[in-house]
């Protein structure tokens, strides 16, 4: 029934399995993108400055083994609603592979590129676009990569807690009314979109590799 | 007083036990327009000492001058060719010197500084390979891209780190003969330092070469004047007498000092007949750093 007509609307937790799934992407995707918004940024300071890597690298450490579980109640308590709770377990869970990676790529840029920007006196504005950012690309997008991954494990657990529409949603409650092939239904489906969102990223990344 | 004065430098790379004293106390005067060659062996900190004239690298000890006044960092009419030719991979050939120019007359309406790295790929020969990326360019044309960026800033004070030291020895024979006629094509003075591992090269470019001497404790020798008209052939140089004198001078400096030094308990002392020939210039304090 649920795989039959993925798009059926019957109630709030008895719908297709492709509506299901569109719910947690779009959950995702939220959590995702204010995730590496803020990751972006910081991870591409971080490289650039020795110190404030030497002052932060503790703290992303402490955070990043964090269980989204242990996440999620904070963002209930502060967020008093199960959605922007769930964005906020997502974000914070996945944001750490793209501090790292843009820091990385950042530590990465050979001192030959440098080297240039001194030569041609470029303004700090001109070498951060024309060197740091092209320089990087390629180890942002592995970072996106990893934290998309990373995000679409989120989902499952914040929706089992919550309870809220989503294949997490769904796989908890088909647990809990015993109907163990939609168990294994929405277990796979999970594995393919996360199989999916891993290709498209690759391919993303791809693209912006540089020579 | 010459246009830069080289004063002294000294620079040491690590600490304690397994410092290496890279430079100590080398000294140099360049008047305007003049083309200087600095020739010694692979690793004897040429590269260091050019990359502290052009202001790239800090000194520990010593000073260098530009018309009197101490230089701090890159200086804004100075242009750089490095050996590695150091493109923006993701860039073409034309955003590469493109972004050279902006940097350098950013006054100019973007289609005045197009049209000027445009015709300094023009004039290296890379006209019609102004679209393609270092990547899809050969080692020669990388070069070239590399000399039209430094070129089409319109620099005071050029420093050639090892240009053609990547290249093969044919596409090297080429560049040399268009750099020389570069050079020699500028309708205003241009200040040249030059560093290379090949005497000929050396011959061929340069008012005068200055052999140094191995690390560590690296010391320039005398310099050797270079007495010819240019531009000069590469060709006509094999045989040519000032040239043959120039370049036997020059070997016989490099590896006089090679000879007689013992491995490694190398003293400041320098056993060249050239380089003792130059402690006419004491320098402060010889630098020690434990």
């Amino acid at each position: 029934m649920y795989l039959l007509q993925p798009f059926e609307k019957r109630g709030e937790m008895d719908q297709g399995i492709a509506r299901l799934a569109y719910y947690s992407l779009v959950r995702v995707a939220k959590g995702f993108f204010v995730g590496i918004a803020l990751a972006t940024p910081l991870g591409l300071l971080l490289g650039m400055s020795r110190t404030l890597n030497r002052m932060f690298d503790p703290v992303i450490q402490i955070l990043r083994p964090i269980s989204p579980l242990a996440w999620l109640p904070l963002g209930l308590v502060v967020f008093q609603k199960s959605e922007p709770a769930a964005m906020f377990a997502i974000a914070i869970c996945s944001m750490w592979p793209t501090v790292i990676n843009s820091a990385a790529g950042v530590r990465a840029i050979p001192q030959d590129y440098w080297n240039v920007a001194k030569v041609l006196r470029l303004s700090p504005f001109t070498t951060f676009t024309k060197i740091v950012i092209p320089a990087t690309l390629p180890y942002i997008f592995t970072g996106y990569r990893l934290s998309l991954g990373i995000a679409w494990l989120v989902i499952v657990a914040s929706e089992m807690l919550t309870g809220t529409p989503g294949v997490g949603g769904f796989l908890w409650q088909e647990y809990n009314s015993l109907v163990y092939a939609h168990i294994l239904l929405a277990i796979l489906t999970i594995g393919l979109i996360g199989f999916a969102l891993d290709r498209l990223m690759g391919m993303a990344e791809a693209r912006f590799r540089t020579a | 007083m010459a246009f830069l004065e080289i004063s002294c430098i000294s620079k040491t790379f690590g600490t304690g036990s397994s410092a290496r004293h890279v430079l100590d106390g080398v000294s140099l005067s360049i008047d305007r327009g003049e083309f200087v060659s600095i020739v010694g062996f692979t690793g004897c900190g040429k590269s260091t000492f050019l990359n502290i004239v052009s202001g790239l690298l800090m000194a520990d000890a010593g000073d260098v001058r530009f018309g009197g006044e101490r230089a701090t960092g890159v200086r804004d009419d100075a242009a750089i060719v490095f050996q590695n030719y150091s493109l923006l991979p993701w860039f073409s050939a034309l955003e590469n010197v493109r972004l050279a120019v902006a940097a350098a007359f950013p006054a100019w309406p973007p289609a005045r500084q197009t049209a000027q790295a445009r015709a300094y790929l023009q004039k290296v020969g890379l006209g019609n390979a102004v679209d393609r990326r270092p990547s899809q360019l050969s080692g020669g044309m990388r070069q070239r891209v590399a000399i039209a960026r430094a070129f089409s800033t319109e620099p005071d004070v050029l420093f050639l780190d090892e240009p053609f030291g990547a290249l093969d020895a044919l596409t090297r024979g080429n560049l040399q003969q268009e750099l020389a006629r570069l050079c020699s094509d500028l309708d205003r003075p241009v200040t040249t330092i030059m560093i290379t591992n090949n005497v000929d090269e050396a011959l061929l470019l340069s008012d005068r070469i200055v052999p140094m001497t191995r690390a560590p404790r690296a010391k320039l020798g005398t310099p050797v004047p270079v007495e010819m008209p240019r531009p000069r052939n590469a060709a006509d140089l094999t045989h040519n007498e000032v040239a043959m004198r120039v370049r036997s001078h020059v070997i016989e400096a490099l590896t006089a000092e090679v000879r007689l030094k013992p491995d490694t308990t190398y003293k400041t002392e320098v056993v060249s007949r050239f380089s003792r020939t130059r402690s006419d210039v004491p320098c402060p304090a010889p630098f020690r750093s434990n």
